[in-house]
């Protein structure tokens, strides 16, 4: 009989999937923007965007495309946030337009999973 | 339709509605998350009265258990009638074709993932609607979904033999220690 390997198979197949599920999740999928320490949008990091954040130094254009995020043009003196590059996770900071992105580490998705379902 | 098949799905869906009840009503650790022992009761009717049988007695099940807890044509009664559908038309295929390769307990593993491919696939389309929301469940669902299929599957095999032998009075002993 091809019980056992039937068996095998999807229980491997699901234990592959928590682990290839886990990593993703831990990609994160929420942008956070936070201008002069509040935290002003958040935006799913899965939909293209072209975002313009005004600043003290001017605007900041952040761009949001293919699950990574970057800052694509800002007013101030280092460029420092402009030659971090694409970003998938962790922290975009522009200190002289007091700018902060944060790319994952949001629960809100996570929640918004499945609320009840009954066989 | 006779007279006895009649008596047979009546019986059949009673015991997969009571089973059906009682899951509902037996504390999990997640609130969706349910064992699917009504599969039981689908199975040994596929495996001993036909296709026609078991699925009649899914349909049965599924809308009057929905009735009675108070879930019908809502949410859950959508997962769960595509559920249902969907794991007895797969074992039924799976029974008709590979009757050879698999025993009681791979139809029941086959029966357990449709009926789990299923549900993700309608709460991917009426409800969520978030594809990763959906990805990131499914392998869990799959895990626990193989282990109770294996339960049940394991049950189910215990349950024919011995119907099959014709012990009437032990079936309500099985149903009852299963339970």
């Amino acid at each position: 009989m091809a019980d056992r390997l039937l068996f095998f198979l999807l229980i491997s197949l699901a234990i592959a999937g928590i682990f290839v599920s886990r990593d993703a999740l831990s990609k994160g999928s929420d942008v956070i923007i936070e201008v002069d320490g509040k935290p002003t949008y958040t935006l799913p990091l899965y939909t293209d965007r072209l975002l313009s954040v005004v600043g003290p130094h001017g605007d900041t254009l952040v761009e949001i495309q293919g699950g990574k995020v970057r800052v694509k043009e800002a007013h101030c003196r280092n460029q420092i946030c402009v030659r971090e590059g694409w970003v998938s996770r962790g922290v975009i900071v522009c200190l002289p337009n007091k700018l902060v992105i944060i790319v994952g580490g949001s629960n809100k998705y996570k929640k918004q999973g499945l609320d009840a379902i009954t066989g | 339709m006779q007279l006895q098949d009649k008596h047979r799905v009546a019986i059949l869906s009673a015991y997969a509605l009571a089973l059906h009840g009682f899951e509902t009503l037996f504390p999990t650790p997640i609130p969706w998350l349910k064992p699917g022992f009504a599969n039981i009761i689908t199975l040994v009717a596929l495996l001993l009265y036909g296709f026609r049988t078991a699925l009649m007695v899914t349909l049965i099940r599924v809308v009057l258990a929905s009735i009675f807890i108070g879930t019908f044509l809502g949410p859950a009664f959508i997962l769960s009638t595509g559920g249902g559908l969907a794991s007895v038309v797969a074992m039924g295929l799976s029974i008709k074709y590979f009757k050879n390769i698999f025993g009681t307990v791979g139809i029941s593993l086959i029966g357990a993932l449709f009926h789990n491919i299923a549900q993700l696939s309608l709460a991917y389309y009426f409800f969520i609607q978030r594809l990763e929301a959906v990805l990131i469940i499914s392998p869990a669902i799959l895990l626990i979904g193989s282990l109770t299929g294996i339960v049940n599957g394991i049950v189910s095999d215990i349950l024919i033999k011995k119907l099959l032998k014709k012990e009437t009075e032990k079936i309500q002993n099985v149903v009852h220690k299963t339970t």
